[in-house]
């Protein structure tokens, strides 16, 4: 069932075009990687669909119905609107709040009623998922290291229980150790009729964790080149998006 | 051949025509060539007096020269209007507001020094004039100061306060200062009300002092002219004021470094919080002047100084103008003046005005009254060119932002037909048409190939390859032309052809590669 | 101990302190100096004036008095809301968000000032007391135990305030969205992510503060009249509870209000009522200059 259907997509900040007319279906279900250098668009394809860039148009379907569309300015306007449907992203920056402490940033994440409700019980799962937060639940975020922002912000991202869920690059500035522990932990989350992207830089984290490739280059999206990759030598797999040709 | 031309014309749409730019309304004055570098200079000084550019036309093939800067001439008539108005119409009641408009217009022009130029966000300018004032007053009283004297005494007033309020200033975020400097009004107006030794008569006003309009002649019409001469002079030197401290060193290096990048202008060696204090100070030693001026104009010193109300009346007169700009400040206080005294018959809807005046200045303007015109340009600008971004298809090769500044608009044409005429030549490029060249450079080609060829022969010298014989019918080499005169080419690789024909290929394989790079 | 001067100070950090603490909290959680809070406190002053003409008939009982005091309180959170439409809404987004937002006030108090002057004229309209009905329930002019006599509108103020502070501050606490109004502040970008929409919580921060405003009026008009430029003082000793506390310090501003009231207690005393503002602000000016963050910087390093 296509869960998340993007059609001429374009998107940008103020004179810059960043995106040019994307096309691409997200089936429920289904873990999908988003590969390509930086500057090219990755992270404005994300922030499109959740309504954070400074301009889009072209048309934005989930589950039908529209939740993008033409729009000229203001940016993050539509954003909570989009998120209550159903939508979470845990950008790059982490955008977490460095005044609450680990357990208010994870309650932040249960916006509605009934996850505020649960919030405990989904926190325990999260906790699960990241067993090193376990310890740190009433520290002040600001104290943390990188790794663990990083997890709390996946988690806030998790606990309003999503149905799309948009990871912008995870290993950005971890440790290799870190960032593969996160990545597996990424892998473990149980996404039901779901679906999760995953913008990566480096190939070798996501490589046979995500069911889809798609490649990025120059604002265009290249579909399916998990293929591509394997052609020639799939022991030497290429670890940068730079080494493919796109 | 030619029967085939019965069908119908084909009737193409123009393509719509998108707005670029805008008009900007020139006043051009034709000029001769002789008069091309004569200006007219202030004496001893290198600033001209209007300020005038002049260059070429390519339409009208001449020299041509503008007003590049016509506010020096808007402010010309402001002041002479000013001056006159009042003078000519000589009723009493127009004479006080325009007296009261020029010391109102003084205290903001320093306020926006304080404001907009050193960037420190204090309440407590009328606070400044104020005690000034009463300094003023008190000494005329008790000490029987001549009126000359109320100037100097009334700026180290203004100084010393103004040294009291810097010192917080520098440990205190912005918002903290502004609320305490609201608090130095309130402190000088109990003093003031409870303090015996001021003298204060009713409601805490020094009243009775000296002033420079002679007692007998104060309530004529010759009196008040003089006053209002008086004040216009008071006008001129604080706008002198405003010009000198802002628009000279002081005032460009606090622009330069803007307060978020306060550190990094301190590390290229500009004192940053050193000029700030120098520009707060000469503020306050100018809204010292104001005062005593105040003092010898009313010849007494009222509370109003320390009170809320006025210094509202004062705030909204700059937010209605906009802060940052000279005639912000002066055109803000006229209008709300004006509203102020000439319709205090109409009571509190007046000041309802002002406040729903202020009110939609501060929702809808960026920069005031005076900052209109530029937000307006600038939100077109915006609107236009994301609207261009999402619409366009074609990379262009020039931004339409640009054109309006080529000034030679066939320039704009050349390289449009240029980009249409490489695509449709890329088009023609093919295995074959590369085999028929290497088979025979020169000699007869075929109708593309010669396009090709023709195409590439009208290019432009710079850069052009050309081959190069190191020993005739031997040994040749390709090379790039520079274009300049006395620059030799450059070589471009070590390769030597030994026929000519193969150097000719080398030459147009290199061109096609180029063309296709574009 | 001066019992009278004691309970006088609580009694007006109670009631100031409402006003402090709505204005610490709507700069903690929005970013906006609200400067209007006088005119919300005017308006809620109105708003009960109003009800005690037309909707009850003198000598007041006790639901009477609920009737004034819940109109006084409901006018206080629609003008709370209204200066959030005027001043809030329209601004947020757009660059140089403090002073605009903050010029917005002054002009809105400027003009409402004018309109209550057009409106219900420039003379002072008293408030009848609101605790007179419990004075009468249980037939003893003031609370009395031991050497202490309070009257019962002093009672009745700091009990009123400090259990209304009590739950909004629980709230703001523990509450979803009390968690997403102090998110909000810290993260916009983050907020927005987590389905916090800045406008509608914006909103509500300036309601709950323009209902404690309108407590306020109601408590303080017993003592006071009503009139055009009621809010001003009120706002000044609000302004200077919210400097002392440390702007967006909400424990800061709950200490500081007990000191302000304090201060305005003996001022009145020793000095009289004229030097009570005047003595606010050497106060704050004293520990500002020792203290640039005020009590609440104070409280974060010890807390550190």
């Amino acid at each position: 069932m296509t869960l998340l259907e993007i059609k001429g997509l374009s998107a940008g900040y103020g004179p810059l075009r960043v995106l040019h007319d994307l096309d691409m279906t997200l089936e429920s279900g289904e873990r999908v990687g988003l590969v390509g250098l930086n500057g090219h668009g990755k992270s404005t394809l994300l922030q499109a669909i959740v309504g954070l860039t400074g301009w889009q148009s072209g048309s934005i379907l989930l589950d039908g119905n529209e939740i993008g569309g033409r729009r000229m300015h203001g940016a993050g306007r539509t954003t909570p609107k989009i998120v209550r449907k159903g939508v979470a992203l845990a950008p790059q920056g982490d955008a977490i709040f460095p005044g609450l402490t680990v357990r208010q940033n994870l309650d932040s994440g249960a916006f509605s009623a009934r996850a505020w409700r649960e919030r405990r019980k989904r926190r325990e799962g999260i906790l699960e998922i990241f067993p090193p937060l376990a310890k740190l639940l009433d520290q002040s975020v600001g104290t943390l290291s990188g790794g663990e922002r990083r997890m709390v912000s996946l988690g806030r991202a998790f606990m309003g229980d999503p149905r799309i869920f948009l990871v912008d690059e995870p290993s950005l500035g971890l440790a290799p150790i870190i960032s593969r522990a996160v990545i597996e932990a990424l892998g473990k989350i149980d996404i039901g009729d779901g679906a999760m992207i995953i913008a990566e830089q480096d190939l070798g984290l996501i490589h046979g964790r995500v069911d889809r490739m798609l490649g990025m280059h120059a604002g265009e999206l290249k579909q399916d080149i998990g293929d591509a990759l394997m052609v020639g030598h799939p022991e030497q797999a290429p670890t940068l998006a730079s080494e493919i040709e796109l | 051949m030619s029967t085939e031309a019965s069908k119908e014309p084909v009737v193409r749409e123009a393509p719509r025509q998108q707005l670029v730019g805008r008009r900007r309304l020139l006043l051009r004055i034709p000029v001769h060539a002789d008069r091309t570098f004569r200006r007219r200079r202030w004496p001893w000084s290198k600033t001209s007096v209007v300020s005038v550019s002049g260059r070429f036309n390519p339409k009208t093939l001449g020299r041509e020269r503008f007003v590049s800067h016509k506010a020096p001439l808007w402010w010309l008539v402001f002041l002479v209007l000013t001056l006159a108005i009042p003078l000519i119409a000589g009723t009493d009641k127009i004479l006080t507001i325009a007296s009261t408009f020029t010391i109102y217009a003084s205290i903001n022009l320093m306020w926006m020094l304080i404001m907009g130029t050193a960037g420190i966000f204090s309440l407590a300018s009328l606070a400044v004039t104020g005690v000034a004032a009463y300094t003023a007053c008190w000494m005329t009283i008790n000490w029987s100061l001549p009126w000359p004297l109320m100037f100097p005494v009334g700026a180290v007033a203004g100084l010393l306060v103004g040294v009291i309020i810097a010192i917080p200033a520098r440990r205190m975020d912005g918002m903290y200062y502004a609320l305490l400097t609201l608090g130095v009004s309130e402190i000088c107006r109990a003093y003031a009300l409870q303090a015996r030794w001021i003298g204060a008569q009713s409601q805490g006003s020094l009243s009775g002092g000296g002033g420079f309009i002679p007692d007998d002649i104060r309530f004529t019409a010759t009196g008040q002219r003089i006053g209002y001469i008086a004040g216009f002079l008071l006008l001129l030197a604080a706008l002198a004021t405003y010009r000198l401290v802002n628009g000279q060193r002081l005032g460009l290096l606090l622009r330069a470094s803007q307060k978020e990048d306060e550190a990094v202008s301190e590390s290229m060696g500009i004192d940053f919080q050193r000029a700030r204090l120098a520009v707060f100070l000469i503020s306050s030693a100018a809204l010292g002047v104001i005062g005593a001026f105040y003092a010898g104009y009313f010849r007494a010193a009222s509370l109003s100084l320390f009170g809320t109300d006025l210094l509202l009346l004062l705030f909204a007169m700059i937010v209605i103008g906009g802060i940052g700009r000279a005639e912000g400040a002066v055109v803000g206080t006229l209008v709300v003046t004006v509203i102020d005294r000439y319709f205090i018959d109409t009571g509190a809807k007046r000041i309802l005005l002002v406040a729903i005046l202020m009110l939609i200045s501060v929702l809808f303007t960026r920069g005031g009254a005076f900052g209109l015109k530029d937000q307006w340009q600038e939100l077109r600008a915006k609107r236009r060119s994301s609207r261009r971004a999402a619409r366009s298809t074609r990379r262009g090769q020039v931004l339409p932002e640009e054109a309006p500044d080529i000034h030679d608009k066939s320039l704009i044409y050349q390289r449009r037909y240029d980009h249409a005429q490489r695509e449709h030549l890329k088009a023609l490029i093919n295995d074959d048409l590369m085999e028929e060249h290497r088979r025979s450079p020169t000699g007869l080609h075929s109708e593309n190939l010669e396009r090709v060829m023709l195409y590439f022969r009208k290019n432009d010298l710079a850069g052009k390859y050309c081959v190069y014989a190191i020993e005739p019918f031997k040994r040749y080499r390709i090379v790039a032309l520079s274009g300049l005169p006395g620059v030799p080419p450059r070589t471009i690789d070590d390769r030597v052809y030994t026929t000519i024909d193969d150097a000719y290929h080398a030459v147009f394989l290199r061109r096609v590669n180029d063309l296709r790079s574009r | 101990m001066d019992w009278f001067v004691v309970t006088s100070a609580l009694s007006l950090a109670a009631m100031y302190g409402l006003l402090g603490i709505g204005i610490s909290l709507t700069w903690s959680s929005i970013g906006m100096l609200n400067l209007a809070h006088g005119f919300t406190f005017a308006a809620a002053g109105y708003g009960a004036w109003w009800a005690s003409k037309n909707l009850v008939k003198a000598p007041t009982s006790g639901t009477d008095a609920l009737i004034v005091g819940g109109a006084g309180i409901l006018i206080g959170v629609i003008g709370g809301l209204c200066v959030g439409l005027i001043a809030f809404l329209p601004l947020h987004d757009r660059p140089n968000f403090p002073i605009r937002s903050l010029i917005a006030t002054l002009a809105i108090s400027l003009a409402g000032t004018q309109v209550f002057l057009l409106w219900f004229g420039p003379l002072n309209k008293p408030l009848p007391k609101v605790f007179s009905p419990v004075a009468r329930a249980l037939d003893r002019p003031k609370l009395e135990f031991g050497p202490i006599s309070i009257t019962w509108d002093r009672v009745g103020a700091i009990v009123c305030a400090t259990l209304l502070c009590v739950i909004v501050l629980t709230w703001v606490r523990l509450s979803r969205r009390g968690i997403q109004m102090r998110a909000m502040m810290q993260n916009p970008e983050g907020a927005a992510l987590v389905g916090v929409s800045v406008r509608s919580t914006g909103m509500l921060v300036m309601g709950i503060c323009g209902g404690m405003a309108g407590l306020s009026a109601v408590l303080l008009s017993s003592t006071f009249f009503v009139s055009p430029s009621a809010g001003t003082q009120p706002l000044a000793k609000g302004l200077v509870i919210a400097l002392l506390g440390g702007l967006g310090s909400v424990p800061g501003a709950v200490i500081a209000s007990v000191l302000v009231g304090f201060t305005e207690a003996l001022t009145a005393k020793y000095f009289g009522t004229g030097y009570t503002l005047f003595a606010q602000y050497v106060l704050v000016f004293g520990v500002l200059i020792v203290r640039p963050r005020g009590i609440g910087g104070l409280l974060a390093q010890v807390r550190e």
